[in-house]
């Protein structure tokens, strides 16, 4: 074995895998997007009840998605491009491209009521959640998802006025208190992350 | 006995072992995030990820984003391969060691 010490050797196997389990660990921070669109829906909701309901929403979600858009891009600078993020990113983008023309559409038609809409946000954010939280293993992500099945179930069985409750109580538990849970839980690992840094040299 | 293998003097190194490493886990990594997960300095970082560019184990884009520069690299196909080989020859002198 030469000159080579044994030690060595396992000192630069657990490096490379040490290393390698570093550049996977996914960096992303997510709960930002969870509050911003919470906040959007809130604001569309009060918009639409009490000013201009033909133009609360779109205006509202393309400018929560423009928002995502510049913030998301100054986070990912920072951070490299994983096939996790790419993931999160498809699933997101995907459902938000097919809930906003869907809803202009029945919006357009006339044909967009309480019901429907709740049933159908449900739906997709439920889906969308689920998916996330399989592949982040993240099984308060899938509890979202699991209040946004009950609430589409619910839409669909119950009045208007409480399926807009329903859609509001959601809203809270799911976007506002699951983003703010996000961004602490992010924050603390990241902390803990940039205590265990080290130093290599060549 | 099968004759033991040698380990490449590329990937050797600490630094750039480390780099490798870290690039083969992501598609592609900006300089100071590099910078940031080693604790290394500019100037040894640079001179380590050139060596790597030179055996052509990673690749180098420049570009501006946002109007500031940004340096992203990018482990290639013979890096991975590299890398691959290098944990398989640390594996067989692991082996050969715990055998002797």
């Amino acid at each position: 074995m030469g000159n080579i010490e044994e030690q060595d050797l396992k000192d630069r196997l657990s490096l490379i895998e040490s290393m390698i389990a570093e550049g996977r660990r996914t960096t992303e921070s997510w709960g930002w997007t969870f509050l911003l669109w919470g906040v959007a829906y809130y604001i569309a909701i009060g918009w639409s009840a009490f000013g201009r309901p033909a133009i609360a929403w779109p205006v509202t979600m393309i400018a929560g998605g423009v928002l995502t858009g510049v913030i998301g891009s100054r986070i990912a600078g920072r951070n490299p491009e994983t096939t996790t993020g790419r993931a999160m990113a498809a699933i997101w983008i995907g459902m938000g491209i097919s809930l906003f023309i869907l809803m202009i559409c029945l919006g357009i038609t006339g044909r967009l009521e309480l019901h429907t809409a709740v049933a159908i946000v449900g739906a997709m954010l439920g889906g969308a959640n689920a998916t996330s939280s399989i592949i982040l293993k993240w099984k308060m992500q899938f509890a979202c998802a699991v209040v946004w099945w009950a609430a589409m179930v619910a839409a669909v069985f119950t009045s208007d006025n409480l399926a807009g409750i329903i859609f509001l109580v959601a809203i809270f538990f799911c976007q506002i208190l699951f983003g703010i849970y996000g961004m602490i839980a992010e924050s603390r690992r990241n902390k803990v992350r940039a205590g265990e840094q080290g130093a290599f040299h060549a | 006995m099968p004759e033991l293998p040698e380990l490449n003097p590329v990937i050797h190194g600490k630094l750039r072992l480390a780099l490798l490493s870290l690039l083969s886990g992501v598609e592609e990594a900006e300089f100071t995030w590099l910078r940031a997960k080693t604790g290394s300095t500019d100037g040894n970082l640079g001179a380590q990820l050139l060596k790597l560019e030179e055996a052509g184990y990673v690749a180098v884009e420049k570009k501006f984003v946002q109007r500031k520069p940004q340096t992203l690299y990018r482990m290639t196909e013979p890096g991975r391969q590299a890398l691959t080989d290098y944990v398989q020859a640390l594996k067989l002198l692991l082996g050969a060691a715990i055998d002797a």
